[in-house]
């Protein structure tokens, strides 16, 4: 487990840096089992970061997002820095971010975590619902544990471990300024096992599960708010002209949508799972993503965001690229 | 299905498979007549997004028609082109919509005789696939 206390002196000392703005990370949520966005100005801001395994949000997003105000005149633009803290998998979104020039290097401070993994909000609140009083959890020899009303509960830690965490290959963080605590050992495990069974599946029989997936998609785009590499500022779903995908929730307007996520997400999409664990509607939107991370690994050998000085897939070429469908 | 006629999307790049189709047309080569050709600047103008759309809207079919390798207008756009459309081709597949409804194909701009006869061997692939009911549009009103 990452150490609290290093946590906040870490980030103590860099928000007295000079060039550092603020700083954004984790605190307690409001309620039950969330946690949400912490943003410190001052020292006694910082005092409220934690990392347990509750931290299961993305923070790559929010430097983004930042809403910058048109200057006044001789006012200067505030060229401070951000600093994140990141998990191994918001450092790789952050990574694909630079890579692709959504921002620069020199605009984030980054605070590694190396990650332990985190907990499945869905399944702890779908074992724990109605669970109003804010719960702390902790991590102790690979089981999850915490009071509820009195009474100490502790569970294996493989039973509540997000999926995306049980194939993850990057738990360290693969870009960082300060590392907070000792790199986990990474244990090669067997991938993408979610979609191997729709794989084998028929034609027919994969389409009437995505058929019966999309059929309750209510297009609320939770999955695009919460995605770190969802940061166009208009996104294609939302034009009028060209109105690429009507308005009307229906099958095929559903489908549209979401092949158009999933192939925007082909080639950059880091795996953290900040989609499904959005979607109000469960769809298993990680396994295509998943599906198009294998496909494009296996057939352009990339890997999205490892390096910041790597190409964007779709954006370059390889002359031997395969074509064997092409007549 | 015997007398199904299937309909086909043609996106044809302006520098070579439009030419070819041209030419195919000028040299009074009978083909198929179930293509229907959208002029492109090139193959790499076409976003995967117009294929999911055409077949949202009744297409059975979509043919995207690029310079061969090496030979684009605009440098590299079909090398684009190729990688975007087989990685939506892999998606499609994943889905359960058969990846065989869009096809790829170089043609250039002398080569008239290969376009009829790409356009003949997709419209009896595809017609052989059946309609397309998968993602089609409804238009309840």
């Amino acid at each position: 487990m990452v150490d609290q206390k290093k946590l906040v002196e870490v980030a103590k000392e860099t928000l007295a840096r000079k060039d550092v703005k603020y700083i954004i990370g984790y605190k307690k949520g409001s309620y039950g089992f969330q946690t949400s966005a912490a943003f410190a100005y001052t020292p006694k801001d910082v005092e409220q970061f934690i990392f347990t395994p509750l931290c299961n949000k993305n923070l790559a997003k929010y430097p983004l997002k930042e809403e910058k105000l048109p200057l006044k005149r001789g006012e200067e633009e505030d060229k401070r820095k951000i600093g994140i803290v990141v998990k191994g998998c918001d450092s790789r979104a952050i990574t694909q971010i630079i890579q692709e020039n959504g921002m620069n290097r020199e605009e984030v401070v980054l605070l590694g975590i190396p990650c332990p993994g985190v907990i499945n909000q869905k399944e702890i609140e779908k074992r724990f619902p109605n669970q109003s009083e804010i719960t702390e959890i902790n991590e102790i020899n690979d089981e999850y544990v915490f009071t509820i009303e009195g009474k100490e509960h502790k569970i294996p830690k493989q039973e509540l471990l997000a999926e995306v965490c049980k194939t993850c290959d990057y738990p360290n963080p693969v870009l960082y300024d300060v590392m907070i605590g000792e790199e986990v050992e990474v244990n090669p495990k067997e991938e993408y096992e979610g979609i191997k069974e729709l794989e084998e599946a028929s034609l027919e029989d994969r389409w009437e599960y995505w058929e019966e997936q999309f059929q309750s998609c209510i297009r609320c785009y939770a999955c695009r708010e919460a995605c770190p590499l969802c940061y166009c500022s208009t996104c294609m779903a939302d034009l009028l002209e060209p109105q690429w995908i009507r308005r009307s929730v229906n099958l095929s307007e559903n489908t549209a949508w979401n092949i158009m996520r999933a192939f925007h997400l082909a080639g950059r999409c880091i795996n953290c799972g900040a989609c499904e664990n959005a979607c109000p509607m469960d769809i298993p939107l990680m396994e295509l993503n998943k599906k198009l991370g294998k496909e494009v690994k296996e057939m352009f050998e990339y890997t999205p965001g490892l390096d910041i000085d790597a190409k964007p897939l779709l954006g370059s070429f390889n002359p031997d690229d395969p074509e064997e469908f092409i007549k | 299905m015997e007398d199904f006629e299937p309909n086909i999307i043609g996106f044809l790049c302006n520098w070579c498979s439009y030419a070819g189709a041209d030419l195919a047309g000028t040299s009074r080569i009978q083909y198929s007549h179930n293509v229907k050709v959208i002029r492109v600047m090139c193959s790499g103008r076409v976003n995967p997004m117009f294929v999911i759309n055409a077949l949202q809207q009744g297409a059975d079919g979509v043919l995207i028609g690029g310079c061969h390798p090496g030979d684009c207008h605009y440098q590299h756009g079909n090398y684009l082109a190729r990688r975007r459309i087989s990685v939506m081709k892999k998606l499609l597949e994943f889905m359960g919509i058969n990846p065989e409804r869009v096809k790829m194909t170089w043609v250039s701009a002398a080569e008239g005789r290969k376009f009829a006869d790409v356009v003949d061997e997709v419209t009896a692939e595809i017609k052989k696939l059946g309609p397309n009911t998968k993602i089609r549009r409804k238009n309840e009103w």
